[in-house]
């Protein structure tokens, strides 16, 4: 491409030094370490031939005025002459630039968002070969190993789980960190090596072995200072069976995990201490990651999975189905981590495409009216003999400046946009650092901007006919009669902005109704006036359930004991959010057909007073008691839907339910509770049982909530609450400390998200609307002065002349409005999926835009056509 | 051929006068005078189409010349080697004259401070 810019340069220059000059910024660009030091290379290399080429043309056009110019040279003058039409008409050009900058301003930042998380490449050696292995199923430790040897297609694979430990010592707080816990060949799996030290050996998944630990490169730098003498330290990292691991690498900066959490690191998955699948427990392998062999294809890879799934189906079909023996697949690694939000990006996209097409559109009416109005220019240099190609594309190369200069203007926008998006963007989006404005990114914002401008940048010298130039140059510019004038482009236009504008209104409005029925979703609790919190008490200190339930226990004495407390306790995973831990159980009364599997059962570990202290509702029998210890019988509580679904129209208290085994000591259920929303508010509780910790023996940390009596600002609680839990432990790292309704909000995060997004661009879009008609009706207003002045003149009214000046414009907003909403009635079914509580085609919302877009166009309308009532008749006859 | 006036040489363009600096130590290529030139304090960035132009000025005026590739030195790719010539020699004498004369007046005039005695 540099060798494409040289072109710029006169050709005995090129020919001589064209070749040192590529090699010279060939070694500029070798020299830049990241990509932005690479497009700033970029910019200045073009920069600097463009200059110069500039220069060197000039000074021999200076030396050498009878030489005939190359294409490049009038290419160059057009360019100037260019820049200085745009600026002899600086309202235009400024008009026309900040409209231009909007629309490639927004779309240039989501299409950065599509381009981080769907096209560019994943960091890892040969990414396209990386697939997701089963995604849909859970894993336990055995299958990871069935399937690493059952499937020959691919050549390794690693199995993932995302656990939570407690770093302590090294003179830092406690803390509490997300850790991956990945088989040994996990990094060569993904073809990376450590920036310090090394990965895994192989041998290091054996059980005993796995007391090692790779760090990330922010957790080394936050904890330990970017300190080199941590590499092959042992640090307090307890979590997992080990209290103490030695750092043995650490990954570059910037290196993104498989998983996208923020993770203090990675330790082994020591292999299972069972021999067989269904006596394995270890059902937290919840990603697989996987590499396809050479020349292995994923049908290939898929149909030797379900072969395995088959044989593990037939050693223990109650721990899988036939249904997902037929499921099992393997599929590429990018379309799994990016999920549903591919779609809902993709869906982004299209809608700010909308919103740079209207603001084409605006700039296209600019132009139409600007080369009308330059119509007896043209027509004077074709009469002197220009070809019309040549006068052509000297138009063709303004609207590409033109194009060019908004292009820019849209990049430097999108910067300060994508840093509002980092702001704002839900949890499942990459950090803010991967989303960048890389070459690709800049590509697609130029080539964007060209083609819009080129589009409409020829279209006046096109339509303008032989005759028509031939009166532009006989007749006085006012007269009546006037140029040729084609209104029809224009009209379309607007009616087009107009109908763009409707899809992008209606869609928002869904969104914010969606967002509006998430809001009186009841999430089956009272989250007002509770704070939540995790202390995780270090595991070395902490060797088993006792201790655990002792530690929890004191805990919550001394938090009771705080004033204003009014209740609390604990549980293993919090409602309304996207976790959940799911078993196969065992009902009394529900048989297993042949070939079924268990149903799985959502399953939740809690102190005594849990339901007090959330409220929720207990309908039947008792609520779970001190008195539910270790050594008493074993007992439970269902939710509502477990009730109806296992023991519909019977009363199940006193019936049992088993987890895993159809012969595992049962537990006794005393008691039918309200249902919690456990993932989200939008979608429906499923069946779920509760159990006592000290019942269950749990060794794992538990969410503690705190309802305090006075509900306002519970977070001022927070210092008390820390403070309590270390007079227990001083080496209890305690985090998450927010409201419980913060964490319900949370789980709409993603659809306030979207929904801001779309309201953000449904506003411009109405902006950049109400600007199209507003402008083209007051250059109409302009233009048939001369028409009105005549009529006031013979007598017409001024509310007749308005009222031919408001017809004429209302009727491509009246098409507008009505292609819009034929196509919203369509197009909205895309938003099918994000919606809630509302149908794609809701009246209500259809109504309201289509009442509010009326509205908008309208004023923007009247405001100019006002001024044809406004006209001196005299003025107009006596200047004709 | 006259030999040219050295005053109509002068003064030379900065970087013109920083190439032939670089020069002074032998034949070069662009690239090597590029990094020469920008491992100085204040030796800026020196793009290709910037330095090339002023190589083509400077081969022009007769102050350097194509050179072959030294000895010792791998030919990679099309390199344009360059030396600096008798001519090239005696006007950036010239130069730094000039420059070292308009320093001297400055410090006269107070405007830099003298340099102490060793």
């Amino acid at each position: 491409m540099y060798r494409v810019l040289l072109r710029l340069l006169p050709r005995e220059f090129r020919d001589r030094f064209g070749a040192d000059m590529q090699q010279v910024f060939a070694a500029r660009l070798r020299e830049a370490d990241s990509a932005g030091g690479r497009v700033r290379v970029w910019v200045h290399g073009a920069g600097d031939v463009l200059l110069h080429g500039l220069a060197e043309r000039r000074a021999r056009r200076h030396e050498r005025p009878t030489e005939r110019s190359t294409y490049v040279d009038s290419l160059l003058q057009d360019l100037r002459l260019g820049v200085r039409s745009l600026l002899r008409s600086p309202g235009f050009a400024l008009a026309a630039l900040i409209t231009l900058a909007l629309g490639l301003g927004a779309t240039t930042a989501v299409f950065s968002v599509v381009n981080a998380l769907l096209l560019r490449p994943l960091p890892y050696a040969a990414p396209e070969r990386l697939v997701a292995v089963w995604p849909e199923a859970n894993f336990n430790k055995t299958m990871v190993a069935r399937v690493a040897s059952g499937v020959p297609a691919l050549e390794s694979l690693s199995g993932i789980s995302i656990w939570t430990m407690t770093v302590t010592g090294d003179g830092g707080e406690p803390a509490e960190v997300e850790v991956a816990l990945v088989s040994a060949s996990h990094f060569d799996v993904l073809g990376v090596a450590a920036a310090r030290g090394r990965t895994f050996a192989p041998e290091e998944g054996a059980r005993g072995r796995a007391g090692v630990v790779v760090l990330t490169h922010d957790f080394w730098m936050t904890r330990y200072g970017g300190d080199a003498s941590v590499l092959g330290r042992s640090i307090r990292l307890a979590g997992a069976d080990y209290d103490e691991r030695t750092v043995i690498g650490i990954m570059a900066e910037g290196f993104r995990p498989v998983v996208n959490r923020d993770l203090a690191g990675w330790v082994v998955l020591e292999e299972p201490e069972a021999t067989t699948f269904a006596g394995d427990n270890t059902w937290y392998v919840n990603w697989r990651v996987g590499r396809l062999a050479a020349g292995a294809t994923l049908e290939q890879a898929t149909a030797q999975l379900r072969v395995v799934a088959g044989s593990l189906y037939a050693d223990d079909p109650g721990m899988i189905t036939e249904e997902d023996v037929r499921l099992a697949s393997i599929d590429p690694l990018r379309d799994n981590l990016v999920g549903p939000l591919g779609d809902t990006l993709w869906l982004l996209l299209g809608a700010v495409a909308l919103v740079l097409l209207i603001a084409c559109a605006n700039v296209a009416n600019l132009l139409l009216a600007r080369g009308e109005h330059r119509l007896r220019e043209l027509a004077l240099r074709r009469a002197l003999g220009a070809r019309r190609g040549r006068v052509a594309r000297q138009l063709l190369t303004e609207a590409a400046v033109l194009g060019l200069a908004g292009g820019g203007a849209g990049v430097m926008l999108a910067y300060g946009l994508l840093r509002i998006i980092a702001l704002g963007a839900p949890p499942e989006l990459p950090h803010a650092s991967a989303i960048t404005i890389d070459a690709r990114v800049l590509l697609f914002a130029f080539a964007a901007a060209l083609l819009a401008a080129l589009a409409f940048g020829a279209a006046p010298v096109l339509r303008a006919r032989g005759a028509a130039a031939a009166d532009a140059l006989r007749q006085g510019t006012r007269s009546a009669a006037g140029v040729r004038i084609r209104p029809g482009i224009s009209s379309g236009l607007v009616a087009l902005e107009i109908a763009l504008a409707v899809l992008l209104v209606i869609g928002s409005g869904l969104m914010l109704r969606t967002l509006q029925q998430l809001h009186h979703v009841h999430p089956g609790l009272d989250a007002r006036g509770v704070l939540v919190l995790r202390p995780a008490p270090p595991d070395w200190r902490y060797p088993d359930a006792a201790a655990m339930t002792r530690f929890y226990a004191d805990v919550l004495t001394r938090i009771r004991a705080l004033p204003g407390v009014e209740s609390a306790a604990g549980i293993q995973l919090l409602p309304v959010t996207p976790g959940n831990w799911s078993f196969p159980a065992f009902p009394e009364g529900h048989h297993v057909p042949d070939g079924g599997a268990a149903p799985s059962i959502n399953f939740r570990v809690v102190t005594p007073g849990w339901f007090e202290t959330l409220r929720i509702p207990l309908l039947r029998g008792r609520s779970l008691e001190p008195a539910d210890r270790a050594d008493a019988p074993r007992v439970a509580v269902i939710n509502r839907t477990m009730a109806e679904q296992f023991w519909p129209g019977q009363n199940p208290i006193g019936r049992t339910v088993r987890s895993f085994s159809p012969t595992a000591s049962p537990y006794t259920i005393v008691g039918v509770v309200g249902d919690v929303h456990q993932r989200a508010l939008d979608q429906p509780p499923r069946p779920e049982w509760y159990v006592p910790q000290e019942q269950l023996a749990w060794e794992a940390s538990l969410f503690l909530a705190v309802r305090f009596r006075d509900p306002d600002n519970v977070i001022r609680h927070a210092a008390a609450i820390r403070d309590a839990v270390w007079s227990v432990d001083r080496d209890a790292p305690v985090s998450g400390i927010e409201s419980l309704d913060n964490v319900i909000g949370r789980s709409a995060a993603t659809t306030r998200f979207l929904t801001f997004l779309l309201v953000f661009f449904a506003a411009l879009a109405l902006t950049l609307g109400a600007v199209g008609v507003f402008g083209v009706t007051a250059w109409t207003v302009a233009r048939r002065a001369p028409e009105f002045g005549v009529r006031l003149a013979l007598g017409a009214s001024r509310r007749h002349v308005l009222a031919t000046a408001v017809l004429r414009g209302i009727t491509p907003i009246a098409i507008g409005l009505g292609a819009g909403l034929s196509a919203a009635i369509l197009a909205t079914r895309l938003l099918e999926s994000l919606l809630f509580g509302v149908r794609p085609a809701d009246p209500l919302t259809f109504i309201a835009v289509a009442l509010l877009l009326a509205l908008v166009a309208t004023a923007a309308l009247v405001a100019p056509a006002w001024r044809a009532t406004r006209i001196d008749p005299l003025a107009v006859l006596r200047s004709d | 051929m006259n030999a040219p006036d050295i005053e109509t040489l002068l003064p030379l363009h900065p970087l013109e006068f920083r190439i032939l600096l670089v020069l002074l130590d032998g034949a070069s290529h662009g690239y090597r005078i590029v990094q020469e030139i920008e491992s100085q304090e204040d030796g800026g960035r020196i793009w290709p189409a910037n330095l090339y132009r002023r190589i083509r000025d400077l081969l022009g005026k007769g102050l350097i010349e194509e050179a072959a590739v030294p000895r010792g030195e791998e030919a990679g790719g099309r390199r344009t080697y360059v030396r600096m010539s008798a001519l090239g020699r005696r006007v950036a004498k010239a130069e730094a004259r000039r420059l070292e004369s308009l320093v001297a007046d400055a410090r006269a005039r107070r405007l830099l401070q003298g340099r102490k005695a060793q």
